[in-house]
């Protein structure tokens, strides 16, 4: 049962993987052609009806952008958006180095695997945001509450990909590593490090995903400060246009750490099919 | 089979007893007098489910967003799935839009709803269902392109016709991940659920929150928490269950 | 010398508590310094075990396995493996990939390279050191992984089916260029086949398995001229030493259910 969950999660997502990605520009542009107009389709047409219908909550598409412009300009998005980027860095970071290890440590050893994985996979299906009360209680209304989310969010994902990765590393390259004399430690530097990449770097982009996603909940819930408080803030003043322009900030956010994730990746992984 | 399982059970147990001696220990390090112990959670958790009325009361409520919604979803989700998979211009169309929302939070845009539809039970449906939809459409997309097209070939040469097609071919090979679908999507809706019931703290179990949180009864702030966290594992669980019987041969492409 | 005494390996019940498989059964045989000896035998007949057990990968439960009167008890410099799917590290181009084993041991970069480049170019090989093993085909990525075993300069040799992966074209290739490589300097190697053919053309000796479990039912001598002629296979001695294995193995075939 468990091990058809993470397997799965090992799938990139080839919807986000097209975003971000162009090999040469013309040939991109011609080769989206059809995606890009769809999407100026749909720009058209939300114009179109926010003029026409007239409601408070569908202004039109060019008014969010210009609230979008506003913020970007004025430095009222600037602070907002440094303490929401810097509760995403720290948390990202944290579940980072625990995911990492967590996952190498259950992909290599059996034992360490059988010990957590009932844990890991519960923590993994369940609704991260189902913590935030309790990291309220505990933490307050403090940044920690904020991190503590963020943390519960992406963490798991990638503990399951880096097990998964080191797991499934071809034990022949392992055999032929130990043929030639190697310890432990330099199979593990020299085979399992380098053959497990691919994988621990779809965990980490899946993880970023999910850490955006875990900023932005937690601040909607948690909101003092940050994008989520602005955008209850708004909310309750009922501009749309500003919160759209905000759920815009987030999504370029998610869409740039996705491609800057993936460019490092494809420099890392370069000889993977 | 019997002796592995004990084998494997003794270091899982093994963790959950290191894992409530940190939370003890943390306990009495903190400055928080209000965080209650394991046993205060239990004994919290077991008052909840057997001597609380209002906790029966506000999971019914908070629930109906999720089963409306989650229904919902999967009557448009699916359908939609199918047909953006067979009509290549539709799905060519939909694909930037599909790519958008799955990396979109829903979260910042609930204020949106609240305006348009209020704080009733078709906002927090909405928002159920926005949360849920497009995990759902794309899984079930991909599990119909997954079908080697030369399934299909096969079929046709037959001469199968479309209806034929999908009953025989489609629906069938694509059914794993549908369900896989139908399973992400079943967490993102009590994700949303969650998100409605902490945000919007109508009636439901946010209220109840709410009021435990106002009583400074942190124990039942975490109980609730706790039960919410058994219901969706048990959802999600006989969801992985149901997923598993109708298709052991899973693939083991799913999105999300 | 590589000397085998009554060697036994049973592989236990791990995780499916179900009965456990006799793997080889008393082999006994030696390989004398720089004789180049072939193994052959049905499939399942635990030929790769045998060999891996002689590389000091897997351990073994009776018996002595000794090189030089010294036990084996794990990999060592005197030995090196060339595996049938190649093995080889995919991140790494061919040059890191044949100083792999001279890495792992110490050597400085300056001395692995040299060697490395040197074995390249015996290999012929020469101007493909940068590039990745994605971009070589089947036979050129053996090619590497015999460079690689040939780096560390053993004595012996272990290969197991290694040109298995290869169509039957690459295969004659690399099998003359192996033969032009050992005629240069005379290794002891254990080679693994399940092509009659190789068995014949390659060795001084053929071992001969029976089906599992394994034990060594004979040794027939190769008595054809080295280095072997271009035509050696169309010789009278050639065909008739293949048939005689053929009809050995066909008939240990058919008694299986």
């Amino acid at each position: 049962m468990k091990s058809v969950t993470a397997s799965e999660t090992v799938v990139k997502t080839t919807a986000a993987r097209n975003i971000g990605s162009s090999p040469g520009l013309q040939r991109s542009v011609r080769h989206y052609a059809l995606e890009v107009f769809a999407l100026l389709a749909g720009a058209v047409i939300w114009e179109s009806l926010g003029w026409s219908l007239g409601l408070q909550w569908l202004p039109p598409f060019s008014q969010v952008l210009v609230a979008l412009v506003q913020f970007l300009a004025s430095g009222l998005i600037l602070s907002n958006l440094q303490s929401s980027l810097l509760s995403l860095i720290v948390g990202f970071a944290l579940s980072l180095v625990f995911g990492l290890f967590l996952g190498a440590l259950m992909g290599r050893y059996r034992v360490v695997e059988k010990a957590f994985d009932v844990y890991v996979h519960a923590l993994f299906v369940c609704p991260s945001i189902l913590f935030a009360p309790i990291f309220f209680a505990i933490f307050g209304l403090s940044d920690a509450s904020r991190i503590a989310i963020i943390f519960v969010y992406s963490t798991f994902v990638i503990v399951i990909n880096t097990a998964t990765a080191i797991r499934t590393v071809e034990p022949s390259l392992v055999e032929m590593a130990y043929s030639f004399g190697c310890r432990e430690h330099q199979i593990f530097t020299r085979i399992l490090l380098p053959a497990s990449l691919p994988l621990v770097f779809a965990g980490i982009r899946l993880g970023m995903g999910r850490a955006v996603k875990g900023m932005i909940n937690g601040e909607m819930l948690i909101a003092f400060v940050g994008l989520g408080a602005l955008a209850q803030k708004y909310g309750a003043q009922f501009d749309a246009a500003k919160v759209f322009a905000i759920a815009m900030v987030v999504l370029i956010i998610g869409l740039v750490s996705n491609a800057f994730v993936q460019a490092l990746e494809s420099r890392l992984t370069r000889w993977a099919d | 089979m019997n002796k592995h399982a004990l084998r494997d059970w003794g270091p899982r147990l093994a963790v959950l007893a290191v894992a409530v001696a940190l939370w003890e220990y943390f306990l009495s390090r903190s400055q928080n007098f209000l965080l209650p112990t394991f046993s205060h959670i239990a004994t919290g958790l077991f008052h909840l489910i057997f001597f609380e009325p209002r906790f029966w009361e506000a999971l019914y409520i908070s629930n109906q967003a999720l089963i409306f919604g989650y229904a919902t979803a999967v009557m448009i989700g699916v359908p939609l799935g199918l047909i953006a998979a067979r009509l290549p211009w539709m799905d060519r169309f939909l694909n930037p839009y599909f790519a958008v929302l799955l990396v979109m939070p829903v979260a910042p845009l609930i204020p949106i709803v609240i305006i348009a539809l209020g704080l009733g039970l078709a906002a927090r449906v909405f928002i159920v269902v926005s949360f849920a939809l497009v995990f759902i459409t794309i899984n079930t997309r991909a599990g119909v392109r997954s079908i080697e097209p030369t399934l299909i070939e096969m079929a046709k040469s037959f001469g199968a016709k479309e209806t034929q097609i999908w009953r025989r071919i489609i629906v069938p090979g694509a059914l794993p991940a549908i369900f896989a679908g139908l399973r992400i999507g079943l967490g993102r809706a009590i994700t949303g659920m969650v998100m409605v019931e902490l945000l919007l703290v109508a009636s439901g179990l946010g209220r109840l929150l709410l009021e435990f949180s106002g009583r400074m009864q942190s124990d039942m702030v975490f109980a609730t928490v706790l039960a919410v966290i058994i219901e969706a594992l048990a959802l999600l669980s006989a969801m992985q269950f149901l997923e598993r019987k109708i298709a052991p041969w899973a693939p083991n492409i799913s999105i999300g | 010398m590589i000397r085998v005494k009554n060697l036994t390996k049973e592989f236990g019940s791990m995780d499916n508590g179900g009965g456990s498989v006799l793997a080889l059964s008393s082999i006994d045989f030696e390989v004398r310094d720089n004789e180049f000896v072939t193994v052959i035998g049905p499939s399942g007949c635990g030929k790769t075990t045998l060999l891996r057990i002689i590389a000091g990968l897997i351990s073994y439960q009776h018996g002595e396995v000794s090189i030089d009167s010294h036990p084996v008890v794990g990999p060592g410099p005197e030995r090196a493996v060339v595996f049938q799917n190649f093995a080889l590290l995919p991140w790494t181009d061919v040059l890191g990939n044949v100083t792999f084993g001279l890495d792992v041991r110490g050597a400085t970069k300056n001395d692995s390279q040299a060697k490395a480049k040197e074995l390249i170019k015996l290999v012929g090989l020469e101007g493909f050191e940068r590039r990745l093993p994605k971009e070589l085909s089947g036979g050129m990525q053996q090619r590497v992984g015999l460079a690689r075993a040939l780096a560390v300069n053993p004595r012996i040799l272990l290969m197991d089916e290694p040109f298995g992966a290869l169509d039957e074209q690459t295969r004659r290739l690399l099998q003359e260029q192996l033969l032009q490589l050992w005629e240069r300097e005379r290794k002891t190697v254990v080679f693994i086949t399940h092509s009659m053919e190789e068995a014949v053309m390659l060795g001084d000796r053929v071992m001969l398995m029976t089906p599992r479990p394994g034990k060594v039912k004979e040794m027939i001598d190769i008595p054809l001229k080295r280095p072997r002629p271009p035509d050696i296979e169309k010789s009278a001695a050639f065909i008739e030493i293949k048939e005689y294995l053929w009809e050995n193995l066909r008939a240990m075939q058919t008694d299986q259910p």
